[in-house]
């Protein structure tokens, strides 16, 4: 299936020029894209799955994006992005896999973030209509946008944090005014957010360098609860406890007209300032756990081992946001850009529930509410300035990252800085990022040094880092645990990029 | 990255500021006989005033530029833009090669200018001061570009004058400006802007640019190359206007944000 969307997407690129000259739609199409190669390196041994594993190469990817517009006329629009990405690592585990299939030796996948098509002015010139696959961003500061919840993110790869899930969906705009700009989305299908590769690591249990219990992540339950789920394995002997690796299943919202998801938004324009009112129905994008079960059951292998397996289930709670957003050049101010958002959420309660059973018994029962229905506040608020010609500074405030929901762990505050210096005309940049957690001082540091190689060509080396403690200051507390500094957030590492934009 | 597409944006001015119009009516041949009556003397704001008609006297225009920056080592690199303008304000920007290839600036003015950025997929509101940018290390900066009326907000008065040419110089009104003085050089005959000097407040020359080339474009003439130089390190910046053409009727409509996001 893969390869004949390769070959198909191959033939798009040889035969759509020929076509459209052809017919003499060449005028009409506009083709650019990217070029990028990506290798990275962790850089400790600490943050993995295992203990002493790391100083190893975290990726070695190659990716090739298209993108097409194609305009038959000055009101009608068909776009697409397509994505081929190599993965760049040998998935053959056996002898049979070299032989088998060469996907297996140099793994690939092809993406298609954007494919939809967008009337302008038809049948009135006040109304713009599109409908298709897209990524929409609302939202008037940069990255970090609490009111833009059409699309969730895609943090598959948490560096490349500006990435996100494409969805089918329909919009309708309307333009009555020079100054106001009238939007409706309707998406029919949910879709989650993509996770990192260590987010399972925030389920998994501790072990000493014997092998043997020494923790387990606290589930979302009072101090007091959890406090008695350890007593209960306080009594056997850690070493005696097999884990199996815990499974956390997905209870995903059913495929029906009421699952679907709508937003609707107001923009204005005055002036020198911009804002917007947004309303969004539908799903938190992340998931929110709200039920488990530990099992323990002798092992029939292992004489005195006992076996233990954990399930838990995560759902994706119904919400409402009200928004708004805006963005403003203060000219008594040295003619700061500030920006802000501020989203009212309105949350589905969620109630955790954990069972524990020795055999068939159960032995341990607690609830607690996970996710208040009470309605909560995330915000951002950011100031920017460019000092020199060549010293640029960004600084916001969040309130609430984007993962965040008012769960146990809370609503966080964060500051995330961005400096960023250019030298010799700008073919060399470099940017100094940061977010600080203000409750836990976890953080991530982002430094990247750019060389514009020549025009279209570059090359980029950084580092991605991650500070704080792994483990949770109180191990009872589900709250406890740092943003950044647990090993879920992923691991540290350092990065060589080349990027050629056609 | 968003300074410097604002700052591309403004680049606008600093071409138009080269723009010569063919149809310009030539002075009038002097009569070979008697002396000629002299010729009404034009005071300094009538000089600038056709100056500034001839930079924005098209209903739209439509350039091609080629920029290339080249670093006082000899090393250059160039970008290649598109640009649309409409009477004397709005303008939008499209850049077709290089890393800034997919971006667009839309500049209504100084206070109102939005950049579409294909990376976030989202139009934003760009503050002032990345108006401060330079584009891509070129040595146009806004202060340099956003200057639609010099009459507006400079003061003005005849320096010189010399066969060829008036020279006029400028003074800020606002304490604000970087510039202590600007010094114009017009043709005597076209009114063609045909160098402009940016002095800091030390009397220092800071910015120079030259007009040269003089070229027909599709019937009108407009000055082919601008070179923009900073006399201090010899850095310097040269635009070509690879095509141009005015009047296409370009709709208003494509000079709003709505045109900016539509099909990206």
């Amino acid at each position: 299936m893969l390869r004949r969307v390769l070959f198909a997407l191959c033939a798009l690129f040889v035969l759509l020029p020929s076509a459209a000259r052809a017919e003499g739609w060449l005028d009409m199409i506009s083709l650019s894209g990217l070029l990028e190669t990506d290798v990275r390196f962790n850089v400790e041994d600490y943050r993995g799955p295992v203990e002493g594993e790391g100083y190893n190469f975290a990726i070695n990817r190659n990716d090739a994006i298209l993108h097409a517009e194609i305009r038959p006329h000055d009101s009608l629009v068909a776009v697409f992005d397509g994505r081929l990405r190599f993965y760049g690592f040998n998935t053959a585990d056996d002898l049979p896999g070299l032989s088998r299939d060469r996907n297996q030796v140099d793994p690939f996948s092809v993406q298609v973030d954007q494919a939809y098509v967008a009337t302008r002015g038809l049948p009135w010139s006040w109304l713009d209509l599109k409908a298709g696959r897209m990524v929409q961003t609302w939202g008037s500061a940069d990255v970090f946008n609490q009111v833009d919840l059409l699309n969730p993110h895609d943090f598959y790869d948490p560096m490349d944090y500006v990435r996100k899930v494409p969805n089918q969906m329909f919009e309708v705009d309307v333009y009555p005014a020079d100054w106001l700009t009238l939007t409706a989305v309707w998406i029919p299908v949910f879709k989650p957010a993509l996770l990192p590769p260590s987010a399972p690591l925030g389920f998994a249990v501790e072990t000493d360098a014997n092998g043997c219990l020494s923790s387990f992540p606290a589930p979302p339950l009072s101090v007091e609860d959890n406090q008695a789920l350890a007593d209960l394995f306080a009594s056997v002997d850690p070493c005696s406890l097999n884990f199996a690796t815990p499974q956390v299943n997905l209870y995903m919202p059913k495929y029906t007209f009421a699952d679907s998801q709508v937003g609707a938004r107001a923009k204005f324009s005055f002036e020198t300032i911009d804002f917007a009112l947004t309303y969004y129905y539908g799903r938190f994008p992340y998931p929110i756990a709200y039920n488990a079960a530990a099992v323990a059951n002798p092992s029939t292998t292992q004489p005195g081992k006992v076996n233990v397996d954990y399930v838990a289930e995560v759902m994706y709670p119904r919400m409402q946001v009200a928004g708004l957003d805006f963005s403003y050049t203060a000219p008594w101010l040295f003619d700061v850009g500030i920006v802000g958002e501020l989203a009212v959420i309105f949350p589905e309660q969620v109630t955790f529930g954990l069972r524990a059973y020795q055999g068939d018994a159960k032995i341990y029962e607690a609830t607690s509410v996970n996710v208040p229905s009470t309605p909560f506040i995330k915000a951002t608020f950011g100031m920017d300035y460019t000092f020199t010609k060549w010293l640029y500074v960004n600084a916001m405030y969040l309130r609430g990252f984007f993962d965040e929901f008012n769960d146990a762990y809370g609503v966080h505050n964060y500051v995330v800085a961005t400096a960023e210096l250019k030298f010799r005309s700008d073919s060399l940049k470099l940017r100094l990022a940061g977010i600080l957690n203000v409750d836990d001082l976890s953080n991530v540091a982002n430094p990247q040094l750019t060389w514009v190689i020549t025009p279209g060509l570059e090359a980029l080396v950084g580092a991605f880092i991650f500070g704080g403690k792994t483990t949770p200051s109180n191990t009872y507390d589900y709250a406890a645990r740092e943003k950044f500094g647990q090993k879920a957030a992923g691991r540290s590492f350092a990065y060589l990029k080349v990027r050629f934009t056609f | 990255m968003i300074r410097s597409t604002v700052v591309a944006a403004l680049l606008v001015w600093g071409l138009a500021l080269a723009q010569e119009d063919a149809s310009t009516p030539a002075p009038p041949t002097p009569p070979p006989a008697a002396a000629p009556a002299a010729a009404p003397k034009l005071s300094p704001q009538e000089i600038l005033a056709k100056m500034e008609a001839l930079n924005n006297g098209f209903a739209d225009q439509k350039m091609e530029i080629r920029i290339t920056v080249f670093e006082v080592d000899g090393s250059k690199k160039s970008y290649d833009m598109t640009m649309f303008q409409k009477g004397d304000k709005k303008r939008l920007i499209q850049f077709t090669s290089g890393e800034m290839k997919g971006m667009s600036t839309l500049v209504e003015d100084r206070n109102t200018v939005h950049v579409y950025l294909p990376g976030f997929k989202k139009v934003r509101r760009v503050a002032a001061h990345n108006m401060n940018q330079s584009l891509a290390g070129s040595d146009l900066s806004s202060e340099d570009m956003a200057q639609v009326s010099w009459a507006a907000d400079w003061n003005l008065s005849l320096e010189k004058e010399d066969d060829t040419s008036y020279w006029l110089l400028l003074t800020p009104k606002s304490a604000d400006s970087a510039y202590s003085k600007v010094q114009h050089r017009v043709d005597k005959k076209t009114f063609a802007q045909q160098e402009t000097h940016y002095f800091n407040k030390a009397g220092e020359e800071v910015k120079r640019f030259v007009n040269t080339n003089f070229t027909d474009f599709h019937g009108v003439m407009r000055n082919k190359k601008i070179t923009v130089s900073d006399p201090r390190t010899g850095h310097r910046t040269e635009m070509d206007i690879l095509d141009f053409v005015v009047n296409q009727g370009l709709k208003d409509d494509l000079f709003t944000v709505r045109s900016l996001q539509w099909g990206k």
